[in-house]
């Protein structure tokens, strides 16, 4: 019902995809749990976007390295006067990683309280959701996903083998709470510059600041920026003391939330495997790597326990 | 949709010199019991254009009409909140966390610990256990801060020793306190808030006396920004200490490096 009212009852849209969107014969693993999401087929793209624009307000995240999540959680929005929500709108050409991650991210916003802005600007949005290499091709836009799940659809190498790490979650939480002595985090500091562009860029990093301001008008506004874990100051309190005064506990601190505290608080890596931060990164720092050295080790530590 | 973001308006209706440092808010509280809270609790204070910044309530949860802050000047939110006269306007939300765990420190000895400006939600605590004091055996406020004029709330000592806790202060170091107390360590409980090298003091206080991890229990200060466990500046090992805590078993935080 929500689905349908994103879409305002639009006759651009053929009677299955209503079907589909109102929740009747959902089989995707996404579907029911999502709200304001689909997912169409790689065909006919074009013409259904123009349709598409023709209604609403469409970003096109195809070729959108700030991806997805600006558009609920913008890098910097004002919070205080409370803005209007946004009128209807389209986001456009997720894959099915970002999907993913916005599983992910819906359900971060909703405990333990919803978070007023995320969805202020979130349910105002269809999400539009493309499925690249389905075994069974639909004819046109009318077909919806309605069979085959995402373990199908092909993804890069370095994605194959971070999603196969990410399966066991459980000992990644393990082996990274584990090796906070590792030396790999002192080497990994002094490569790293410390610049944010991982956080910046991973579809499920949302940590933020409030910036407040007093303008020559003298109106006072707040604001909520995007802020990262890695940069300095970001654990300082009152009175000037840095609980994590290093860039090496800073980004330890950033894997530590990502696949410790994440994987207590929710079950599960905040991780999808997307592949951004380690092509963003200037230093070229790859997590998958790190990730395996220090399972590795883990896994030597444990065996040498045994014996 | 609640906004959880969103503060009230409340009154400041006095404001009084603790310190050269610290002064102390009394701010209206709505009728129908808006702000209640447990010792230990936080809130969010502060207002749009300046910011805002988690203190501990140090009043009685008792207390009706009011709700009391303590402020040292040391940032943006805390120098424009010491500009404020009485009769202005402050915004306020929460309480957020857990508070101190009343039910579990009843009959047994009670050992407070606080340093500087940690006193506040100890203050609270006192308030309390003056209010229920005989669900309480011996009661100790260790209380330590750099000089003797920044001790806090010197003028509500007396009305706490005449309600049956035991007061000792030093400009110094709460270690050189230890001596003068007496608790069954089997049925003791600590209780303790103040800045970080105050940690020290359970190695040096507390352990000597016996009491165990489980009995120790720590509000830590953090930068709170959310208070709703979002925006991960709170963050301490997998605790984020305005949802988990501030207060915490000391054997929950004492190996987290950060």
């Amino acid at each position: 019902m929500i689905a349908s009212q994103a879409i305002g009852g639009s006759s651009i849209l053929p009677d299955r995809m209503v079907k589909f969107l109102t929740g009747q014969g959902l089989r995707h693993e996404f579907d029911s749990r999502i709200p304001h999401m689909l997912i169409i087929k790689e065909q006919k793209i074009d013409e259904f976007l123009e349709k598409l624009k023709e209604k609403f307000e469409v970003f096109d995240v195809r070729e959108d390295k700030l991806l997805f999540k600006q558009y609920f959680f913008p890098a910097e929005e004002r919070i205080f006067p409370v803005s209007k929500p946004p009128k209807k709108f389209v986001v456009f050409g997720l894959d099915p990683l970002d999907l993913e991650a916005l599983t992910q991210l819906d359900e971060i916003m909703s405990k333990p309280k919803e978070d007023f802005y995320y969805w202020q600007r979130r349910k105002q949005a269809l999400v539009i959701g493309i499925e690249k290499d389905m075994k069974k091709l639909a004819k046109d836009y009318g077909e919806f996903l309605e069979e085959g799940n995402l373990t199908e659809t092909k993804v890069s190498d370095w994605t194959n083998s971070m999603r196969q790490l990410l399966l066991d979650s459980e000992l990644l939480a393990n082996a990274v709470e584990w090796s906070r002595e590792h030396k790999i985090w002192e080497e990994l500091a002094e490569k790293c510059l410390g610049c944010g562009i991982c956080t910046y860029v991973c579809p499920l990093c949302y940590c933020f600041s409030t910036e407040d301001s007093v303008g020559l008008d003298n109106k006072c506004a707040r604001c909520r920026k995007w802020d990262a874990c890695t940069l300095p100051g970001f654990a300082k309190i009152a009175g000037g003391h840095d609980f994590r005064p290093t860039l090496k506990e800073r980004y330890y601190n950033w894997f530590y939330h990502k696949f410790v505290r994440a994987y207590k608080e929710y079950g599960k890596s905040q991780c999808v495997g997307c592949e951004r931060c380690r092509n963003q990164c200037p230093a070229k720092i790859d997590i998958l790597e790190v990730l395996k050295i220090v399972l590795d080790d883990y896994g030597k530590y444990l065996s040498s326990q045994k014996s | 949709m609640e906004n959880i973001y969103l503060a009230k308006k409340v009154k400041i209706i006095k404001i009084e010199e603790q310190s050269p440092t610290v002064k102390l808010f009394r701010l209206a509280r709505p009728p129908a019991g808006g702000f209640s809270f447990n010792p230990g609790q936080f809130f969010l204070l502060g207002k749009v254009g300046y910011g805002e910044a988690p203190f501990g309530a140090l009043s009685s949860p008792y207390e009706k009409d009011f709700i009391e802050f303590a402020v040292r000047a040391t940032g943006t939110v805390t120098n424009f909140l010491h500009t404020l006269k009485e009769g202005d306007e402050v915004e306020i939300r929460g309480p957020f966390g857990n508070g101190f765990p009343l039910d579990f420190i009843e009959n047994k000895d009670i050992v407070m610990v606080s340093g500087g400006s940690g006193i506040p939600p100890i203050a609270a605590l006192t308030e309390y256990i003056v209010k229920n004091r005989e669900k309480f055996k011996n009661v100790y406020l260790l209380y330590g801060a750099k000089t003797e004029e920044e001790i806090l709330f010197k003028d509500r000592f007396e009305k706490w020793k005449k309600g049956g806790i035991k007061v000792m202060t030093t400009a110094g170091f709460v270690t050189d306190l230890i001596k003068d107390i007496d608790v069954d360590e089997q049925n003791a409980v600590c209780l303790m808030c103040g800045p970080g090298p105050m940690i020290d003091a359970i190695e040096k206080v507390i352990r000597p006396l016996g009491i165990s991890d489980r009995r120790i229990f720590v509000s830590l200060e953090r930068r709170m920004q959310c208070g709703v466990g979002k925006c991960q500046h709170c963050t301490t090992g997998n605790k984020y200490v305005c949802l988990d805590g501030p207060v915490f078993y000391y054997d929950q935080i004492d190996k987290n490096y950060d």
